[in-house]
């Protein structure tokens, strides 16, 4: 093949790649070269394979492989011949419901319409007949996607792990055998045996994007074609970007995470907003949207307390202040309370035992407070050690907000000393 | 026409012999000449065509081709085995509804049914008959002559459309539309010699130890007794391939008669669900019955207590015995103990990966058992992994020596498996294809491939992950190093480590996050497994410890 035509191929499989995948860098189109001629080779030239993609939460791991198929699939002999087995660890708990998978999937012989006959000892059996009697060269050849791989190295004996590999290195029915994991390391976690028949072939998808590039692919993914009709309104949408304060707050998610299934949450619930009367997105837009994902959990939690539960929590501040994070129960918090009433409370009086008890146990069920060890029984439950699930920055953050806190309240929890 | 039914017909082969069965010796046959007494016609029937057999009903013989025609040696039997067909007259109508349309009355199905004998006397073979193939729909014209239709409609087709138990289930995967591509160029057929898969008829580097393992089955086969050997070796070192190797050559030596015959069986530990699958399965490949595992246990004690004669020697390949261990050990005692029966004529060969497995995991009465047959396999040195990759090439020229040289090294290095060895081999040459631009001047695989490919597939890649991770998760794990270093402890909770966090970010200049986006930090970490955590249902008290040595950290961090 010239030189000239392997690189106009290059290039439609670059846009290809962008188009599906949402951009292709170097690194991505190595990868997805790397992918789609293994999976050729298994599909086209019955060669039996296995490769495990490796990659963070969000990297696109699923995505780069859903691409390689659509492409693999183009082709026809490919579509007519290969058949697929799409598994997920999440899914598939034990290797008995995963046999039955494969079964069912593979519509094998033992399937009548979608209930497959007989027990696990049979279908193993029966499917590694099934794969044994073929050969590369009459039978069609067999994907096997393993989504959250690191989970099938749980099960009992790696059993179908073992046959898999197995499989994919005997002279029997051509395998080809993807696993998709976010754990960097999992080959820790098969046993010598898989370990040795595994191919040892690893897809990293770790991204090195730096921040322009980063940004030039939110700007790629936010601006409308240039086949819009209102070209004006366009020109507007499209130069969001290039406002400072939209770039610092892509800066502030692109520091947290540079995954970008984060951002399209960000760009999807500040898109939401958009309606007939409001069409246009602002950067204030964009700011609320950022402010609602960066929102601190719990601290929200905080408003929805009654003064008395927050006061609680306050003095419970106090007594890891003073204890240095030491467990404390609710007799020891009472107490602190009352001394907070006698010394220096206007606006709250002294409530009784159980009131204080009932709201002691709501921030238990807010899972606020939190038991230091299991055994609830053995204890009276006021004497029952408990520890504060939240951090100080999230009480100050909370009583800033909080609707009409008394000052005194707000003072006591600002003071150093209880 | 009735009344020649009632004359003598006499049935001779025709032509030599064409082939002869030593185990069941008979000799087969390519035709078959039929004559009636008194006439000089005579009727010649070949393999392959269909004929007509003599039933009950006279006037509607049975329809069947004849698959191969044999007889024995002194000429008085003579057979055929045939594949059956059915009339439209004799599938059960409620079948006959399934068909979808009006059966042509002279139809005929193929007939898979098990519970008729294929074999017959030729004796009953009235006269051929002429069998046309129907396209789809109702054929047009019938001639009066004795021709059936058939049609390719498999009976057993017909009653599958029932929601039935699949009882005649056969394990098949489909077959491909198109025959499989051949390779192109000399890297693609190296490729396909370097697959795992491809194992050749005799292993290199493991002429001793087929030796040995071929001189103790091959004696016991000939003397007719029992015993058990013990195969160990990490994986990857040719166990179960050499034990092929030693029976297909006995099996050669059985066919010409040098030794006695014998069956030859294997079962895997890792391909049971559970170990007493062992003995339902060892009883089907023995004889093909099917029982539960408690009845196959009793039938195969029954088997090789009881003495019986001509009986064939038995041997038994055991992969992965560790599997097969349970609380009691009697599959294992059973395993190793009915060799030990004067008539069972069983060899045992198993293989497991330890060399310590009997000592450590059996019983005292099931190791004794075993025996002291044992042979270990050594993991390959470097010499032997180069001399493995050469023979594999035979004379296909793809790599460079050097390149050679050098994966054999690093495998051996490291653990002198060879599955290892043939896989990098394989990515090198994949790399070598791929890479147009930097093609050597020799077109050979060379080292700046082999270094690529064992980059690939010996890499570790925390570090890498170190570096492409956000800038929060790096100064999480900055901090989590700190916190350490602060304790003086190997744990700290999150508590502590996000206050190291905060005051890492003021140095920073960054705007400090919030205890959520923390912990999202944190978990993202986790899940890599860069961080080892707690069940995050702890929040803010989880405890957190570092999966990669402090010094990759720093190494990474630094690297900025």
């Amino acid at each position: 093949m010239s030189k000239r035509k392997t690189e106009n191929l290059n290039t439609d499989l670059f846009l290809q790649i962008e188009e599906h995948y949402g951009y292709c860098s170097p690194n991505i189109f190595f990868f997805f070269r790397h992918l789609l001629e293994l999976l050729k080779q298994t599909a086209i030239h019955g060669e039996s394979n296995s490769v495990l993609i490796i990659g963070p939460r969000g990297a696109g791991k699923t995505t780069l492989l859903k691409c390689v198929l659509r492409h693999l699939l183009e082709e026809k002999e490919v579509q007519k011949n290969l058949l697929q087995v799409h598994l997920n660890g999440l899914l598939q708990t034990d290797d008995r419901i995963a046999l039955k998978e494969i079964t069912r999937q593979l519509n094998l012989e033992n399937v009548v319409g979608d209930k497959v006959f007989g027990s696990f000892a049979e279908n193993l059996a029966f499917l590694l007949e099934a794969l044994k009697k073929g050969d590369r060269s009459s039978s069609r050849p067999v994907l096997f996607v393993l989504d959250e791989f690191d989970l099938f190295a749980h099960h009992k004996n790696q059993t179908l792990l073992y046959n898999l590999f197995d499989v994919s290195q005997s002279a029997q029915a051509p395998i080809a055998v993807v696993g998709v994991t976010c754990r960097l390391d999992v080959l820790e976690l098969l046993e010598k045996r898989v370990k040795s028949r595994f191919s040892h072939r690893q897809i990293h998808l770790l991204s090195s994007l730096t921040f322009a590039q980063y940004l030039e692919r939110v700007r790629a993914q936010l601006s409308l074609l240039d086949d819009f009709p209102e070209t004006k309104f366009a020109q507007n949408w499209n130069t969001l970007c290039e406002d400072k304060s939209v770039k610092e707050v892509l800066q502030r998610h692109y520091n947290s995470s540079k995954d970008f299934r984060s951002v399209h949450m960000l760009l999807m619930s500040c898109l939401s907003r958009v309606s007939v009367a409001k069409p246009a997105i602002k950067p204030v837009d964009l700011l609320e949207a950022s402010r609602l994902c960066l929102a601190d959990a719990k601290a929200n939690m905080l408003h929805g307390l009654s003064i008395l539960e927050l006061c609680l929590i306050i003095a419970m501040k106090h007594l890891n202040d003073i204890y240095e994070g030491e467990p404390f129960n609710l007799q020891m918090v009472h107490n602190e309370f009352k001394k907070f009433l006698q010394r220096k409370s206007n606006s709250m009086y002294n409530f009784d035992q159980p009131v204080v008890m009932k709201a002691f146990e709501h921030l238990q069920q807010l899972e606020l407070i939190r038991p230091v060890d299991g055994s609830s029984a053995k204890t009276q439950r006021e004497y029952q050690l408990m520890r504060l699930m939240l951090d100080h920055s999230q009480i100050m953050e909370a009583l800033q907000k909080y609707p009409q806190c008394p000052t005194d309240v707000q003072q006591w929890a600002m003071s150093a000393f209880g | 026409m009735k009344y020649f039914t009632r004359v003598r017909r006499v049935y001779r082969w025709r032509g030599e012999p064409v082939s002869f069965n030593r185990k069941l010796k008979t000799y087969d046959y390519s035709s078959l000449v039929i004559g009636v007494d008194g006439l000089p016609r005579t009727t010649l029937i070949i393999t392959g065509q269909h004929i007509l057999i003599e039933g009950e009903d006279e006037d509607s013989p049975y329809v069947a081709k004849v698959l191969r025609l044999f007889g024995d040696e002194s000429g008085k039997q003579k057979k055929a085995a045939v594949q059956w067909f059915v009339r439209v007259s004799e599938v059960p109508p409620n079948k006959l509804k399934l068909l979808g349309r009006e059966p042509h009355p002279q139809e005929i199905f193929y007939y898979q049914g098990r519970s008729c004998d294929d074999e017959v006397d030729v004796e009953s073979i009235l006269r051929p008959v002429q069998v046309r193939r129907a396209r789809s729909g109702i054929p047009s014209t019938v001639s009066a002559h004795p021709v059936v239709i058939l049609d390719w409609f498999l009976f057993k087709q017909v009653t599958s459309s029932t929601p039935r138990t699949p009882r005649h289930a056969t394990p098949s995967i489909p077959s491909r539309s198109l025959p499989a591509r051949q390779p192109g160029n000399v890297l693609e057929e190296a490729r396909i010699r370097l697959h795992v898969s491809s194992v050749p008829e005799s292993l290199p580097c493991r002429e001793q130890e087929f030796q040995d393992i071929y001189s103790f089955v091959e004696s016991k086969i000939i003397d007719g007794t029992g015993g058990c050997m013990y195969i160990s070796g990490v994986p990857g070192t040719g166990k179960t391939a050499t034990v092929h190797e030693v029976m297909r050559c006995l099996q050669h030596a059985a066919d010409v008669d040098e030794i006695p015959p014998f069956t030859f069986i294997e079962i895997n530990g890792m391909k049971m669900t559970d170990p007493h699958q062992a003995y339902v399965q060892i009883l089907q490949k023995l004889t093909g019955h099917k029982a539960t595992a408690d009845h196959a246990a009793s039938l195969l004690e029954k088997r090789f207590s009881n003495p019986a004669p001509r009986k064939e020697s038995t041997v038994l390949l055991v992969d992965e015995l560790d599997l097969l261990w349970t609380r009691k050990q009697n599959v294992m005692y059973n395993l190793f103990d009915w060799p030990t029966r004067r008539h069972a004529r069983l060899v045992v060969l198993t293989i497991a990966n330890t060399m310590d497995l009997p000592e450590r995991i059996m019983i005292n009465r099931v190791a004794s058992r075993l025996g002291l047959t044992r042979m270990s396999f050594q993991p390959y040195s470097f010499k032997q992994l180069q001399q493995i990759i050469m023979s594999r090439l035979n004379k296909v020229k793809a790599f460079e020596e050097d390149a050679l040289q050098l994966v054999s090294r690093k495998v051996a290095a490291l653990s002198g498996d060879a599955r290892r060895c043939l896989d990098i081999c394989r990515r090198a040459t994949e790399i070598c294809e791929h890479s147009a631009a930097e093609r050597s001047a020799t077109g050979l695989v060379g080292m700046s491939h082999v270094m690529e490919a064992l980059n690939e597939m010996f890499s570790s890649s925390y570090i890498t992950a170190v570096k492409c991770a956000s800038v929060h998760e790096q100064l999480f794990l900055r901090a989590v190093i700190a916190e350490f270093r602060r304790l003086g402890l190997e744990e700290a909770t999150f508590q502590q480590v996000f206050v190291q966090h905060q005051a890492l970010c003021r140095v920073e200049g960054l705007q400090p996050i919030g205890v959520s986006e923390g912990l999202a930090v944190c978990q993202r970490l986790g899940a890599c497994r860069l961080l080892l955590l707690e069940p995050s249902r702890l929040g803010v008290l989880q405890r957190v410890r570092l999966n990669v040595s402090q010094d990759d950290v720093l190494y990474a961090l630094k690297a900025d």
